[in-house]
């Protein structure tokens, strides 16, 4: 989360405080990072102080005739809803430039002159509220004074705030911090007049787990009305929007001490306030005006009246509506708590409500600062809500809250952690000056360090040791490198991604480009593409299109080759993509892609296109890798029935090969294309050294006559099984149809190489393993073609 | 015989099949310098031997004008050849395709590389991952406000086939079925795999884990629902920050080159103790990279996979190791180095974007 700390703010803390450009690095190596540091000009010449004497409504008109004091009566006419008789406004004279560039002139509005223009907060450029006039107390300053020298400039350090540190999420726990580094800290102790008053309202805990500590403060004689211009500057400048001087106080307490609060018309809360769980079905109107349904673990703030209870309000998230501070309001209960962090998420989340309360409730507040944290309140209430406000003496405070139990710490582990030696005395003064006890314990070495009650993020040694690290400097930490020797069973832990990476190399190598596409797939377009069926959906799918996880490679692939055709990109296009997917289990899979010639011919003939092109590619891959690949016959959904099979990868069937189904070609509206998509891992080739053949080969030549159905991979079989042990080679060099063969027939013709490895074959021993494949291919009734 | 005009007739010989013939008149069996030594043993001594001479100096001669001329033909025929068969080397050759890989796999596989020289291995881990491995082994439970740094694709499976063979299941490290511990996540950082991996092997070790990670964004220049991250983890028994920084370094100089460095800065991840953020100096710009977060392993994670190994029937392995990891985006790497202006492109897959990165 981001906050805007308003430097003036925090120099009142920190008296020595740096430019901002300093505390930016200062920052960063506390490990608040700085998003922006925003200059704020001071209000444009030509906008003065004014005081609204007078508003008349014009009949049938929607603005009305101002008369305001700048020290001389002048007639703006506005629309603004909000405006009203003795209340304080920023005004823009003719001749004014205002933030947007725009230059104000005197202007005629429903046929009167406006000699002036009084603004909004967006108009002046404080804020985004544009839905009425800024307000302001009617003696906040004299009438006609600029209001430049109540604005001067003032700068915004604009931070994000890691969750773990709720301690930041105010001016003063920014500030405590930056003393950790040595800058002197002015520390809060507001004292508020006190007047022995009785309370007039009781506070009851009924659920302890949810709320540990409550404590109600009391004031009246409260005049409400707008806060002071120097208040309102900061309140927008660190991104509130001023309502009220009794809201704005609880807000600017919260913003400079970190502690939320509500403050409550005290005449609404009866007999006073009950902490509770809701009861399902439970309603309340929050601020914001929306009905709100509860369940039971929602906690409740609870108004008692009689033996009844109506809820008041969401424990650390919103207030209701109905006991909300009013114009009319004069006594004022103020509420500092603290609550579960667990419960006020879990509610603020259900209810999507995610309020500046909510948020420190849930990082986890200080428990000890309720009461500093109201005595600010009432030190600003009766510096702003006029002069008979009365704070009464006694307050309620029930405190069920443990003292954080020490830390055992040892100061050489911070040593042995980080990499650098830190002097003892070093870490005992780093952690005393983030407000830690250390203390020593009975155990050498061991200290007991407690920290301060705002740190809600130090629980471990660890956390320590970072306080220590991070305070003396991460720059001062040296570099060295971890040497050691693994644990054995460590060892061939990197073979798959090898094996991976491997094959991706050799896929480029062969011509194919890498693509990684998304995950997300959706099951109408499983079912276009006939990929099995998704198993995993999305609870939140982004898009229609995203709304399952894929199953299958080759859709992706194919839109890939979609986009280039319909984008003109240059073919021929040899795709391909490792990546994972979803049916039973998670699985690695390569898939690739061939549309149109992979060496296509220029000037002279090249290599076509085709369906043994891309098998001839899978074979050199297979090679490449030491392993022997074998497409056999099979339908495959995605596949032409007549050109797809399966791929045997050394023996074990991996995947498919073919050519896209026509039919969903014809429906991407893509060319002829040849795919084949493989489950990974690929099993590693077996082969071994085989010594350098060093005795000559025999070749022998053979042709066979078969019927065309007969596929070519039985042939092989039948000779390689017929030919024994030395048949080194076996190569097809012909396939013919036509005459003298009968119609229905074909002869496959082949070169065969003999070879034994320890010496000379003989011609009639070459003759005899013929004759032996010759009588195999017989047996099957296949003719030889002498 | 008129040898003079003989030797100019071989001189003169248009071809090696002339010249042949020209040999066999003369030299050959049959050939007339050939004939007229036969018949040197007709002749009266003083003669044949006056006769023979000059038959020997003939046969030389002759001999020695074919040699020339057979040399001289060869010759001529091989620039012949050559002529003909030469070719315009200026025409361009077979265009054979060229591939190469997607952008994120050559920086991933340069980012492996440095940390491979650094003895680390590498593994990989799941795309789908259950809420245990991704969240709370990692010591963001359920209630954490850590979670919301971290928008998530929450997944479900098809509870339609969940009674039958059909239903997709996660894989636990070893690989028992872990679908059931809380929800199932498209995994938002490779953080979960030092849990599984801590989970099936025994420190020390050094390990880099690339892969894919999915936020709950919506996507524009420099926003993507889908990126990759490499994370390190190294355990052992005594592991520092330093070690940290020096690797951090190292992978600086990897990839700047000798004036490469590394900063560090305090941050928050809850599954580190102290946490660090890093940056990196990239001298040809002159200016720090925010690169990615790193920290002290923190020790609830220790705990956390201890149990689970001690449920799996493993010993504890953890207890006192100290360990340090860390997690860097890879694209945003890839965006800067090249300058790149939009991350969407990563995924659109455009040819004319993919084929430029080659080399």
């Amino acid at each position: 989360m981001q906050m805007k700390i308003v430097y003036s703010w925090l120099k009142e803390f920190l008296p020595d405080a740096p430019s901002s450009e300093r505390l930016e690095e200062l920052l960063a190596g506390l490990g608040l990072e700085t998003e922006s540091i925003t200059r704020l000009a001071p209000p444009p010449s030509g906008v003065v102080f004014g005081r609204v004497l007078q508003v008349e409504t014009l009949e049938g008109k929607e603005v009305r005739r101002l008369v305001v004091d700048i020290g001389q009566e002048v007639q703006v006419i506005s629309g603004a809803p909000n405006a009203k008789a003795g209340m304080g406004v920023a005004l823009a004279l003719p001749g004014t430039v205002l933030p947007d560039g725009s230059e104000l002139r005197v202007r005629t509005i429903a046929g009167l002159e406006s000699y002036g223009m009084a603004l909004s907060p967006k108009e002046l450029g404080v804020g985004d509220y544009a839905g009425g006039l800024l307000e302001f107390a009617p003696e906040a300053l004299p009438p006609g004074t600029p209001l430049a020298e109540a604005w001067g400039p003032d700068e915004v350090i604009e931070v994000e705030i890691t969750p773990n540190r709720p301690d930041w999420l105010s001016v003063y726990g920014v500030a405590r911090d930056l003393a950790a580094l040595g800058l002197s800290l002015v520390r809060p102790s507001p004292k508020p007049q006190t007047t022995p008053l009785p309370l007039p309202f009781g506070v009851w805990i009924e659920d302890p787990e949810g709320c540990d500590r409550f404590t109600l403060s009391y004031a009246r004689g409260v005049r409400v009305g707008p806060s002071p211009l120097w208040v309102q500057r900061r309140l927008y400048a660190a991104g509130m929007r001023p309502i009220s001087n009794v809201v704005d106080a609880t807000n600017y307490a919260m913003l400079e001490l970190g502690n939320p609060m509500h403050a409550y018309d005290a005449a609404f809360i009866r007999e006073g306030l009950v902490v509770r769980r809701a009861q399902k079905g439970e309603k309340l109107v929050t601020l914001d005006g929306q009905e709100r349904t509860l369940d039971e673990r929602d906690l409740l703030i609870a108004v008692k009246d009689g033996p009844q209870t109506r809820p008041a309000g969401l424990a650390g998230v919103m207030g209701g509506l109905e006991d909300e501070i009013r114009e009319t309001t004069s006594a004022v209960a103020l509420e500092v708590a603290h609550f579960d962090p667990v419960r006020v998420r879990r509610t603020a989340r259900r209810l999507g409500l995610k309020t500046e309360a909510s948020y420190r409730f849930e990082r986890g507040v200080d428990k000890d600062g309720q009461l500093l944290a109201a005595d600010r309140f009432m030190e600003l209430l009766q510096a702003w809500g006029g002069p008979g406000v009365q704070v009464a003496q006694d307050r309620l405070d029930l405190n069920h809250t443990r003292p954080h139990p020490p830390i055992a710490f040892r100061p050489a582990y911070t040593s042995r952690l980080v990499g650098l030696e830190y002097p003892e005395a070093t870490q005992a003064e780093v952690l005393r000056r983030l407000g830690c006890t250390v203390e020593p314990t009975d155990q050498a070495g061991v200290w007991a360090v407690t920290p301060p009650s705002h740190r809600v993020d130090l629980n471990i040694e660890e956390d320590l040791v970072e306080e220590v690290a991070r305070i003396v400097g991460y720059e001062q930490i040296p570099t060295t490198l971890p040497s050691f020797f693994p644990h054995p069973d460590n060892l061939g832990v990197e073979a798959p991604y090898e094996a991976n990476e491997r094959l991706q190399q050799v896929m480029a190598g062969l011509g194919f480009q890498e693509v990684l596409n998304y995950s997300w797939s959706s099951p109408e377009e499983c079912t276009l593409m006939r990929a099995p069926a998704p198993t995993v959906f999305m609870q939140n799918p982004q898009t229609p299109d995203r709304t399952a996880l894929r199953t299958a490679l080759y859709p992706g692939l194919l839109k890939n080759l979609q986009t280039a055709l319909t984008q003109g990109e240059e073919g021929p296009f040899l795709l391909f993509e490792v990546g994972k997917v979803f049916r039973q289990v998670e699985s690695l899979h390569l898939a690739a892609l061939l549309c149109g010639d992979p060496v296509p011919g220029l000037w002279q003939k090249g290599l076509e296109g085709s369906f043994f092109a891309l098998k001839g590619l899978l074979e050199a891959a297979a090679h490449n890798l030491g392993s022997r690949v074998r497409v056999e016959k099979e339908t495959v959904p995605y596949l032409h029935p007549g050109i797809s099979g399966a791929v045997y990868w050394n023996e074990q069937k991996v995947g498919q090969i073919g050519a896209l189904h026509p039919a969903i070609a014809a429906l991407l509206e893509l060319p002829q294309v040849f795919l084949f998509e493989l489950a990974l891992p690929l099993s590693k080739g077996s082969g071994g050294f085989v010594d350098i053949a060093r005795y000559p080969a025999s070749m022998r030549d053979l042709a066979v006559v078969v019927p065309d159905a007969t596929p070519y991979a039985e042939v092989e079989r039948l000779i390689r099984a017929g030919a024994g042990a030395y048949l080194e080679k076996l190569e097809i060099f012909d396939v013919y149809r036509g005459k003298p063969l009968e119609q229905g027939q074909k002869s496959l013709a082949f070169h065969l190489t003999f070879r034994h490895p320890e010496r000379t074959l003989t011609d009639p021993e070459t003759d005899g393993f013929m004759q032996n494949i010759i009588a195999a291919l017989e047996q099957k009734g296949f003719a030889i073609r002498r | 015989m008129d040898i003079a005009a003989a030797l100019e007739e071989i001189g003169k010989a248009p071809n090696l099949e002339s010249l042949q013939s020209l040999k066999v008149q003369y030299l050959g069996k049959n050939g007339r310098v050939t004939q007229a030594m036969k018949t040197l043993g007709q002749l009266p001594p003083e003669e044949r031997k006056e006769k023979g001479r000059v038959l020997n100096e003939w046969k030389r001669a002759l001999e020695e004008a074919l040699e020339v001329r057979e040399a001289q033909l060869k010759e001529q025929a091989l620039q012949a050849r050559l002529e003909q068969e030469a070719l315009d080397v200026s025409l361009p050759g077979y265009a054979f395709p060229s591939g190469g890989l997607h952008i994120t796999s050559r920086i991933l596989l340069e980012l492996v590389n440095i940390f491979r020289r650094l003895g680390f291995s590498v593994v990989e881990g799941p795309e789908v991952e259950s809420e245990f491995f991704n969240f709370d082994a990692l010591n963001m439970p359920e209630w954490h406000p850590a979670r919301d740094m971290q928008d998530t694709f929450w997944v479900e499976f098809n509870r339609a086939a969940s009674a039958s063979k059909e239903a997709f299941t996660i894989q636990g490290p070893f690989g028992e079925e872990v679908t059931d511990l809380g929800g199932a996540v498209l995994r938002t950082h490779t953080s979960g795999m030092q849990i599984r991996y801590m989970i099936q092997h025994t420190p020390p070790f050094r390990i880099v884990v690339p892969g894919r990670v999915f936020r709950y964004e919506q996507t524009d220049a420099s926003h993507e629902a889908m990126f990759h991250q490499l994370e390190g983890l190294v355990v052992g028994p005594s592991i520092t920050m330093a070690d940290l920084k020096g690797a951090i370094s190292e992978l600086a100089r990897g990839l700047f080159g000798k004036e490469g460095k590394a900063r560090f800065q305090p941050t928050f991840f809850p599954f580190v103790e102290p946490g660090v953020q890093f940056a990196m100096w990239w001298p040809e710009r002159q200016k720090w990279l925010e690169l990615g977060g790193a920290g002290m392993v923190h020790p609830y994670l220790f705990k956390a996979v201890d149990d689970y190994r001690e449920r799996q029937g493993l010993p504890r392995a953890y207890q006192g190791m100290t360990g340090w990891a860390f997690g860097m985006g890879v694209e945003r790497l890839a965006l800067l180095r090249y300058g790149i202006p939009d991350i969407r492109y990563f995924y659109q897959n455009r040819l004319s974007f993919l084929r430029q990165f080659r080399g």
